[in-house]
């Protein structure tokens, strides 16, 4: 039999019978995941309780993520007012907190995206904090793996060639509103799980820990970063603009500090 | 090797090309990766060979068909462990987790190879104890898709005489899918030997 004969059909054959195995049920990983993260939960928020909500926070992702260390999430949070800050869990990943902004005044929460690394299928946590301290958390699953230990395809060097550039692009503005930008961020956001596939050595993790983003004087968010994040940070954000200069600073874990400043838009007419 | 293609014709040129690749570093197609005559010592990420010689080459709905058959596989699970970043900082959150097959035995990284020979000893061993001394017995190895762990594992079984060896090389990633995983801890008499 010829190879990609066999390749094809093992393919249809586990389709076949996928909807009847499927239906065997879910139940004892359903329990294991709900285990799991009262376990991640209760050493990220100790004893707090968290609610769960359908309106203060949603998680979008792609059931099944075409590149599992690249997985796109836009987390949206309508009422400004009510949220202090977002973390980002992912459950089956190696280290699970993947994100934490916290939102400054000239914050515009509603829509944050960001892209992730995925170990395993998992769910997905956001957990929002409100000014009076509770916490709320929404929930999606996600179908990708292996996304933390992905090479990147390229030498280290390669990798790190113009580490800390930044980019930033704005969306149109409108007199009153706040504006939507797009921060790029060059860093390999190495994970430390990644092989080199040449010298087959580990390359160390190189992350960027912390990026704080200004409008003028005031703060619109400070994330906390970690390795679950994708290399080259993407994130997109709203803020209110007030006129002055949009400033970035970020550092990664291996001392690395990179600051920027950028002319924010003028509303148009 | 341009210089040899010019001696040795086009076909044969290529075939050499195509040994080298495997016997040296990870393939770049997935299409006919030949079979290395040995253990594979290349990185374990890679494409892997379509056959095992010696041995049945499975997917998921036919592993879920002999779990759920009389002649219960031992399953043998040779994926690595997570590596936790030498540079982690400390008091970060590290949970890694092991979905696998339900049942299954966690050996990590015993399609590793070189093996150092006491960690050989020991994977023979425990699949002696696992299959109960019965060479004929049913076994199902794997790891990840596009992983050689699970080839290698497979190989040292078919050398070492057992006779119905699976390899199922679409691992846990073909698993999951369809069928419902659990989460793994290692082997303990695997982890108690220690090692990488």
């Amino acid at each position: 039999m010829r190879p990609t004969l066999a390749f094809t059909l093992a393919f249809s054959a586990a389709t076949l019978f996928a909807p009847l195995a499927h239906a065997a049920g879910a139940s004892d990983t359903d329990q294991e995941r709900n285990a799991r993260w009262q376990e991640i939960a209760k050493s990220i928020f100790g004893d707090k309780t968290i609610e769960s909500t359908d309106t203060l926070v949603k998680i979008e992702a792609p059931k099944r993520a075409e590149d599992a260390a690249l997985v796109p999430i836009t987390l949206s949070m309508p009422d400004r007012e009510k949220i202090k800050s977002v973390s980002l869990i992912i459950d089956d990943n190696p280290a699970p907190y993947a994100a934490k902004f916290e939102f400054g005044p000239a914050a515009d929460t509603r829509e944050l995206k960001l892209r992730v690394r995925v170990n395993n299928y998992t769910d997905m946590h956001a957990v929002v904090e409100t000014p009076d301290g509770k916490l709320y958390e929404a929930k999606q699953f996600v179908k990708a793996s292996g996304g933390c230990s992905a090479p990147m395809g390229m030498s280290d060097e390669e990798a790190m060639k113009g580490m800390g550039d930044m980019r930033m692009k704005f969306a149109e503005a409108q007199p009153g509103k706040p504006v939507e930008a797009t921060l790029m961020i060059r860093h390999p956001n190495f994970s430390g799980m990644q092989m080199n596939q040449v010298t087959r050595d580990f390359t160390p993790a190189r992350y960027i820990d912390k990026v704080t983003v200004s409008a003028g004087d005031e703060t619109v968010f400070t994330m906390t970063g970690d390795i679950s994040i994708a290399s080259n940070p993407v994130i997109n954000f709203g803020f209110k603009p007030d006129g002055k200069a949009i400033k970035v600073a970020a550092s990664d874990n291996q001392g690395g500090r990179w600051s920027h400043s950028f002319n924010a838009p003028s509303p148009t007419n | 090797m341009g210089l040899r293609g010019l001696f040795l014709g086009r076909a044969a040129a290529i075939t050499a090309a195509a040994l080298c690749l495997a016997a040296a570093e990870p393939a770049d197609s997935p299409v006919n990766v030949p079979e290395p005559p040995g253990l594979y010592t290349g990185p374990q990420r890679g494409y892997t060979p379509p056959t095992l010689k010696g041995a049945h080459v499975v997917d998921g709905a036919a592993v879920a068909e002999m779990i759920a058959g009389p002649d219960k596989p031992v399953l043998i699970d040779v994926a690595p462990r997570e590596r936790k970043p030498a540079n982690f900082p400390e008091g970060r959150l590290w949970l890694p987790v092991h979905p696998s097959i339900p049942g299954a035995v966690w050996l990590p990284n015993a399609g590793a190879a070189p093996l150092p020979p006491e960690r050989e000893v020991l994977f023979f061993n425990r699949v002696e104890q696992l299959t109960g001394g019965d060479k004929g017995k049913p076994i199902v190895v794997f790891c990840h898709v596009e992983c050689w762990g699970s080839w290698n594992a497979g190989k040292r079984l078919v050398d070492k005489g057992y006779t119905a060896v699976n390899w199922f090389p679409l691992g846990v990633e073909g698993w999951q899918d369809f069928h419902e995983t659990r989460n793994l801890t290692e082997d303990p008499e695997w982890k108690q030997a220690g090692g990488p």
